[in-house]
């Protein structure tokens, strides 16, 4: 009984919590959108940490499945325009069904020859496909080909799309909790030691596949109606990288660790940009970058050393607050040098410029000092708390 | 349904085969100077080195850089028509671009891979990825990208281009060429008599008129017979300054060759790759092994990257290397990683499967045609063509 009370309970929380959120935001044309693309980016990232963090199978072509749905919604739209008279909430849901399954058939045929390989080889291959698929699509006239495709009509819901990624992450999280889930982290642990218990390798990494993949197509298919718009440059390269920086810093096989990240680095960027100083919005130039960067190359050096060569535990935790505080100083210092130099204090840089160094440099900073991930395989949750507080009442 | 899709195979064009498998060899020849890179790299380290694509990128900047140093830039040839670049200074640029590129690979190494020696393979793997990500895009910062520049033509002394006829138009169809020609010229001339009587080139006597169309219809068979014999005669054209490329990439390769068979660096390279612990138990210094190996092969990716801006005068982004550095790194696979004889067969097979989908209509999905060999490859023969057959489970 209070299994299912519970069950029930956070049924109706989690969508309340949608509803809540559509009602904040509702009214602001600029959030509502941003509130939208951030539940997709947690979709993916939760979806692709099924794949990579959960199975253990690396791969990094999560933006050709998101394409592939957002292209699935969009020739439909395009070659049965009848529907456009159904109402907009169905039509997008029919459309993420779609979507869902179309992707979903798609990570079957690109899983079940590509996961016959492991580790970088998989890597490989399944940025291959992703790159295969944006060029034929490139290449495929009769749906727009380079130039792109209208999407009819646009539909803007924070409601769907914040359903999307809690029935996402729910998935996920229920998946672990039964015998099922316990397969998928046996793969990731141990193939061979798996194998003999009896579970079936290949079938498993080709569910949690074409489950991802899945997810990730039906994201697409939102993000075709968010932006009515879509054409293969929407979806580079780089975005299979976003979602991997998302997965890898919030710690592979960590659900809670996904979203968390998702948000704060898709949070970084919107931050920076509406950052304003007096009324007037922020600039930033060559030669802060410039700080920035010595200095946080810096920090990340000095923290590698106290983490390989200091042992002493008072040590460790005056040298990591000397790195931040550092690197904070250094950037103001340099920056204050550098301003007065022509050829780095004259050149202004946009936000979209310094987003994709920011997560790179995130990446390399989390393999050198947490190749883990920040929560590593463990889930944020009330436990974090409890455990401290016994822990206290003991000591 | 969905419209109509192009035709499997869009109409080939045999008389210039040649000529395209000419270019893919050519082309060839410079992937197959970037695979060396990957390859010796993942033959020591067993690491896909994902950044040697930028630092390829970072070569070819370089040359531009120092190009415009000596004085070619835009404004500066423009305002000095005389200045012409000699062979030292392609000298000097490849020699620049190889030592920068040298240094940047020996300095990524240094920083970002050997703290992750220790660390599983997929670690070192999300690390690279990331160190090409911040090369890529903190390079928009620094280096001149929009609009895209290259290198000017002139600092290239090799101009003109090497015509090789492999089979001249027959007879029959030279013999019609110069009939239709005179006739053609003759009813010009007949013409150009006629227009002195007429009021103006657009309001012609009907004897003019007639003139005209006798004109045309010359002209017409004309054309139609140098249209024929053009598909008849089958010719390779390369550009000088190719033919050098394409020369210097066998060199460089033939020097790598000797350095790894026949130094004693390159004997330690050798047994680093075959088994790097035991190596380092035998006194052999593999730090300085792993150094050399990341100096030589980014050195060469320097000297593909020289020669592909200088020769090819391609335009410079910051994502330059990203596609030549993909087909390289399949150029090496596809030969059998960690096999250096065998990135120079993948890089010539690369260039020729480029050439060969170029040719057969499909321009725009060239790009695709090195994952689908990567895939088919990775899937049927994972150890490449000259990979040792015992090669690790991948």
């Amino acid at each position: 009984m209070k299994f299912w009370g519970t069950r029930l309970g956070s049924i109706v929380l989690a969508v309340a919590g949608c509803y809540l959120l559509q009602t904040i935001f509702q009214g602001n044309p600029g959030m509502n959108r941003l509130v939208v693309l951030a539940c997709l980016w947690v979709t993916l990232s939760v979806s692709l940490n099924l794949i990579n963090g959960i199975t253990g199978q690396f791969s990094i072509g999560h933006a050709g499945f998101w394409m592939t749905g957002a292209y699935i919604s969009g020739v439909i739209m395009k070659f049965q325009p009848q529907l456009k008279s159904m109402p907009a909430m169905q039509l997008l849901l029919l459309m993420m069904l779609i979507a869902f399954i179309g992707t979903g058939i798609m990570g079957l045929l690109v899983g079940l020859p590509s996961l016959r390989l492991k580790g970088d080889y998989l890597a490989i291959v399944t940025l291959g496909f992703g790159e295969i698929l944006r060029i034929v699509v490139n290449a495929s006239e009769p749906i727009g080909g380079s130039y792109g495709l209208f999407v009819e009509p646009k539909v803007n819901s924070i409601f769907i799309a914040a359903m999307l990624a809690v029935i996402t992450i729910a998935a996920c999280r229920n998946l672990l909790q039964t015998a099922h889930g316990l397969e998928f982290l046996s793969v990731r642990e141990d193939e061979v030691a798996s194998q003999a218990m009896g579970v079936n390798n290949t079938t498993i990494k080709v569910v949690a596949f074409v489950i991802g993949a899945a997810f990730a197509g039906a994201a697409g298919a939102v993000f075709a109606h968010l932006e009515g718009f879509i054409s293969p440059t929407s979806f580079p390269m780089a975005f299979s990288f976003i979602v991997l920086t998302m997965v890898v810093l919030g710690g592979t096989g960590s659900i809670t660790g996904s979203v968390v990240a998702a948000i704060v680095l898709f949070a970084i960027p919107e931050y920076l940009r509406g950052m304003s100083v007096n009324g007037e919005p922020l600039r930033f130039t060559l030669a802060g970058f410039v700080a920035f960067a010595i200095a946080g190359i810096g920090a990340l050096a000095l923290a590698k050393y106290t983490q390989d060569r200091v042992h002493d535990s008072k040590g460790k935790l005056i040298r990591y607050i000397g790195a931040v505080v550092g690197a904070i100083v250094v950037t103001g210092v340099f920056a204050a040098i550098f301003r007065n130099i022509p050829a780095l204090g004259g050149k202004e840089i946009g936000v979209d410029q310094i987003r994709y160094v920011i997560f790179s440099l995130v990446l390399i900073a989390v393999m050198l000092l947490r190749p883990q991930g920040v929560f590593g395989h463990h889930e944020f949750g009330w436990h974090w708390f409890k455990s401290k507080k016994s822990q206290e009442t003991v000591a | 349904m969905i419209g109509e899709w192009t035709p499997l195979i869009a109409g080939l064009e045999f008389s210039i085969l040649p000529q395209q498998l000419a270019n893919g060899i050519l082309l060839g020849s410079i992937y197959a100077l970037i695979a060396l890179g990957y390859t010796m790299v993942y033959g020591v380290l067993r690491l896909i080195n994902f950044a040697h694509g930028e630092v390829f990128m970072l070569g070819a900047y370089t040359a531009l850089l120092v190009s415009w140093k000596l004085g070619f830039t835009q404004e500066n040839v423009a305002q000095h028509p005389d200045i012409n670049g000699s062979i030292l200074t392609l000298v000097l640029l490849l020699f620049c671009s190889m030592a920068v590129c040298g240094i940047v690979g020996v300095v990524i190494e240094l920083l970002a891979y050997r703290p992750m020696r220790n660390q599983p393979r997929i670690a070192a793997l999300i690390t690279a990825i990331g160190v090409s990500l911040f090369l890529q895009y903190s390079g928009q910062l620094f280096l001149p990208n929009s609009p895209p520049p290259s290198i000017n033509q002139k600092v290239n002394p090799i101009q003109g281009a090497t015509n090789i006829p492999l089979r001249k138009a027959s007879a029959e169809t030279l013999n019609n060429v110069s009939t239709t020609t005179a006739a053609y010229e003759a009813a010009k001339a007949a013409f150009d008599a006629q227009l002195p009587n007429e009021e103006s080139r657009f309001q012609l006597s009907p004897t003019g008129q007639a003139l005209k169309e006798t004109m045309d219809e010359a002209n017409r068979a004309r054309t139609d017979a140098e249209a024929t014999a053009n598909s008849e005669r089958v010719e390779i054209i390369l550009p000088n300054g190719q033919i050098v490329m394409f020369f210097s990439a066998i060199a460089l390769m033939v020097g790598l060759h000797f350095l790894v068979n026949h130094t004693k660096i390159g004997r330690g390279m050798r047994a680093a790759s075959h088994d790097f612990d035991t190596a380092s138990l035998m006194g052999i210094n593999v730090n300085r092994i792993v150094t050399f190996t990341f100096f030589i092969g980014s050195a060469l990716a320097g000297a593909g990257a020289m020669m592909n801006a200088t020769f090819l005068g391609t335009p410079l982004t910051t994502f330059y290397g990203v596609v030549p550095g993909v087909k390289a790194f399949v150029a090496a696979v596809l030969g059998g990683i960690g096999n250096i004889r065998g990135a120079l067969l993948g890089g010539l097979l690369m260039g020729l499967a480029e050439a060969l989908v170029a040719w057969a209509g499909y321009a725009n999905m060239r790009d695709a045609i090195a994952f689908l060999i990567l895939i088919f490859v990775l899937l049927f023969k994972p150890g490449g063509l000259l990979g040792s057959a015992a090669v690790e489970k991948v």
